[in-house]
């Protein structure tokens, strides 16, 4: 997952104006946060108390913005250090109670939505997820009235916020997908919620991304880089990229594909772009069975007797030739470096092979077969290479065994001969010293 | 049927010769000398062909590491591939690298053997103290050739195991770092320290060997070879122990195992050759399972064992000083032992040395599974 400096904070597009009148306000306060040394009349109440009171007192010990001195009133408003419940909550001191959908987003943008304020903190951090949020799908079905929508805490809590970096951030990348699961994987938080083409809003995003190459990339390799929802359908103006952004999306990360895709005959005849061969949530490892007309191919769908099958058919055999060769190829170095041959050089001219059979799989989406098939040409005359020296590297690990088993019998018939010697020596002394005396 | 005729010349021509040499080098005094000289022959007389066995590998060391001189060339630059280039394209150049490198381990693993023999045997005792330090100079040689030509073909891993190596040092205290800078030629491993490894290997440690070993072999041939204590205690008076011509009998059993160890090399160059690796990349992250060569393994493993501080000296402090004391010992054995010059040799010596190698046996085998 690409991260944005900031995540965060969400804004509503129409109540932008109420946010510029409570602005002012609210910096007022929030340029002050409360010491954290000072007594907290709000803790020592709730915190006796039971119930969601009692469990944001609990959760807001590891909140960022309680490390960074922030306290209940920064947000909620009201007075601290009052002793009691009344004038504690006291409309007069801006008390606002419990800060749920609209309020909920004004508060967080109060502060993350204003530049100067935020430079204090953290200097780098994007200031636009508000108005990012009044874009997306939550942000225009709040303003539209639809309260189930999420906000800023449903993403990232509501006083538990850690940094996006924390791996025990609810939106930290390995945890963003079960993050959005947390309603869209709910048939009954989602009935009633349709796509564009009035068709029910599936709650099976999850467990298909489950089965992703994306998924196995980011949870098995730790690759934090992997997609996940955000990635493709944003963060805070979180939306379904629709057909005509589909090879933009898939192109961010997978270019080459994205640019040869758009060249291709395809552009022009595919809706969803990618996602037509590649599906979306569930994206599986490539392979070279999707292409071509034969069994558990992907061209067999559209085309039959047809300039695509024979197109197919043949990018297909070419990249198959390549694959074999470059396998052959390994399996002859990998042979000779158990022997104890010297392949370094090979090895690296393997890598290039390797790379013209990268190169030929991505030259497929371009749909042109002359090209896959010059690069697999180019890959072909490095693995002929690579025969080449494998079979002369054979024959000098024929000769070194042949010769080594020369030397061997020599080295044998003079150490015979040499003991031969020292017998002889030996019993000439012998007879020359006499016997022994008694 | 011979030609008397021939023969008649043949012989003439060597007595000529014979003659020609003796009256300007007067070697008679030497053949007399190798003509008298003899070998005790006992139960244990098979250990003594292990000093021979190490001036071979010793020998087999100077020409094959002559041969690889013509094409190696000591830059971070261009060793690794100079190497490269001496086992793939020079004619026999794999079967010389190979051997010059099995052929180092096994002088290491014969020197080692051959010590361990003299010791069992108290063959340091009166008179041959002088002998037994000059061979524990020499081994203390042959490890330095080891740890210097280990780093020659500049790969991956004899980079990072001399960077640990050259680093252990650091450890000693006010000199430590002076040390570090010495062998490495600068704070860090680069091509400096390969250079200064590359002079010691071919010029300052073969310089230094052929005066050791010089004067090793003088102290054996005048001073003859040691019969151990309990053999001597066996032979009765009057009696003589059994002996045998140093030339040719003991010189022919010597090529023996000579060939025999020739025939060991060449099939472990053949069959087990010696992987030249990835080139050495500072800049690359140390791959895991970096260990120095087998004979570095025990003093490694045991420095890692060694706690943080022990008695509140730090712990590599200790480990340092304490092997270098050991080597000290090591080398005055025989001043220590001297009832063993009197016949009566202690048997603390032999259980020492027992622990001592059952020790470094275990860091070794330890070594290899932690690794």
């Amino acid at each position: 997952m690409r991260t944005t400096t900031s995540r965060p904070m969400l804004a509503l597009g129409p109540l932008a104006l109420l946010l510029c009148l409570a602005g002012g306000e609210a910096r007022a306060w929030a340029q002050t946060p409360a010491a954290t040394s000072a007594p907290n009349g709000c803790v020592t109440c709730h915190e006796k108390s039971s119930g969601a009171a009692a469990h944001a007192v609990t959760a807001f010990a590891t909140d960022i913005h309680k490390a960074r001195g922030f306290t209940c009133v920064d947000c909620h408003g009201g007075d601290a250090a009052a002793t009691d419940a009344k004038a504690a909550k006291d409309p007069a001191k801006g008390y606002k109670g419990v800060l749920r959908g609209a309020a909920g987003v004004q508060a967080c943008a109060t502060c993350h939505s204003d530049a100067n304020f935020m430079r204090k903190f953290s200097p780098s951090q994007r200031i636009d997820q508000a108005a990012e949020y009044a874009t997306s799908v939550h942000g225009q079905r709040l303003a539209g009235g639809d309260t189930k929508v999420a906000t800023c805490a449903s993403c990232h809590t509501a006083h538990g916020i850690r940094a996006v970096r924390d791996a025990k951030s609810s939106v930290y990348p390995t945890n963003v997908a079960a993050t959005c699961a947390s309603c869209h994987a709910d048939a009954t938080h989602m009935a009633g919620y349709t796509k564009a083409d009035g068709t029910p809003l599936p709650t099976t995003q999850l467990a298909e991304y489950r089965t992703s190459v994306h998924f196995a990339a980011m949870t098995k390799k730790n690759d934090l880089s992997a997609p996940t929802c955000n990635d493709c359908h944003g963060n805070h103006g979180a939306r379904p990229p629709g057909a005509e952004a589909f090879v933009n999306v898939c192109g961010t990360c997978h270019t080459t594909f994205a640019t040869k895709m758009q060249a291709s005959a395809h552009a022009a005849v595919f809706d969803r772009g990618c996602v037509e061969c590649h599906s979306n949530h569930a994206v599986q490892p490539p392979s070279d069975t999707l292409l071509g007309m034969g069994e558990g191919a992907l061209c067999v769908t559209c085309h039959g007797d047809d300039n695509g099958a024979a197109a197919a058919t043949s990018m297909r055999a070419a990249i198959d030739s390549l694959r074999d060769s470059v396998e052959q190829s390994s399996t002859l170095l990998e042979r000779l470096h158990a022997s104890g041959m010297e392949v370094g050089a090979q090895q690296l001219a393997l890598r290039e092979a390797r790379s013209h059979l990268t190169l030929s799989r991505a030259e497929v989406h371009s749909l042109n077969a002359e090209a896959v098939t010059r690069v697999v040409g180019e890959g072909l005359a490095v693995t002929k290479g690579l025969d080449e020296a494998g079979a002369a590297a054979t024959a000098e690990l024929r000769f070194r065994r042949q010769g080594l088993a020369a030397s061997m019998v020599a080295i044998l018939l003079v150490v015979v001969a040499l003991l031969a010697k020292i017998k002889q020596i030996e019993r000439r002394q012998a007879e020359q010293d006499g016997p022994p005396a008694p | 049927m011979e030609d008397p005729t021939v023969a008649t010349t043949t012989s003439s021509w060597r007595a000529r010769t014979a003659t020609w040499i003796e009256e300007r080098y007067e070697l008679g005094a030497l053949t007399r000398f190798i003509d008298e000289k003899r070998v005790p022959v006992h139960r244990h007389s098979l250990w003594y062909y292990l000093g021979g066995m190490t001036l071979f590998l010793f020998i087999v060391q100077v020409v094959s590491g002559i041969m690889l001189i013509l094409y190696y060339r000591p830059s971070a630059a261009e060793a690794y591939e100079s190497v490269q280039y001496i086992v793939t394209r020079v004619e026999f150049g794999w079967l010389v690298r190979n051997v010059h490198s099995w052929s180092a381990n096994l002088l290491v693993a014969v020197a080692m053997l051959h010590m361990a023999s003299v010791i069992y045997l108290r063959a340091y005792r009166k008179p041959r103290e002088l002998t037994w330090v000059s061979g524990a100079f020499l081994l203390f040689l042959m490890l330095g050739f080891g740890f210097s030509g280990y780093l020659l073909p500049w790969n991956e891993l004899a980079f990072f195991a001399t960077k640990v190596g050259t680093g252990i040092p650091g450890a000693l205290p006010i000199i430590g770092h002076d040390i570090v800078r010495l062998l490495r030629g600068g704070d860090e491993v680069t091509g400096a320290t390969l250079s200064r490894f590359f002079g010691l290997h071919v010029a300052i440690l073969p310089a230094i060997t052929t005066v050791l070993v010089g004067l090793h072999l003088l102290f054996v041939q005048q001073q003859g070879m040691s019969v151990p204590p309990s053999v001597e205690a066996n032979v009765k008076k009057g009696e003589r122990l059994r002996e045998t011509r140093f030339f040719p009998n003991f010189v022919l059993h010597d090529a023996v195992g000579w060939y025999l160890a020739l025939a060991l090399l060449a099939a472990l160059a053949a069959f087990s050759p010696w992987e030249l690796g990835k080139k050495a990349d500072p800049f690359a992250s140390v791959p895991a399972g970096i260990r120095p060569e087998w004979y570095f393994l025990a003093a490694f493993q045991a420095l890692k064992f060694l706690p943080s501080h022990v008695l509140g000296i730090e712990g590599e402090n200790v480990g340092v000083i304490g092997f270098g004391a050991l080597a000290a010992v090591f080398v005055v054995l025989p001043f220590l032992d001297r009832g063993a010059s009197y016949g009566r040799p202690g048997r603390w010596v032999s259980w020492l040395a027992t622990i001592l190698f059952a020790f470094l046996a275990v860091m070794t085998v330890l070594g290899y599974i932690l690794a």
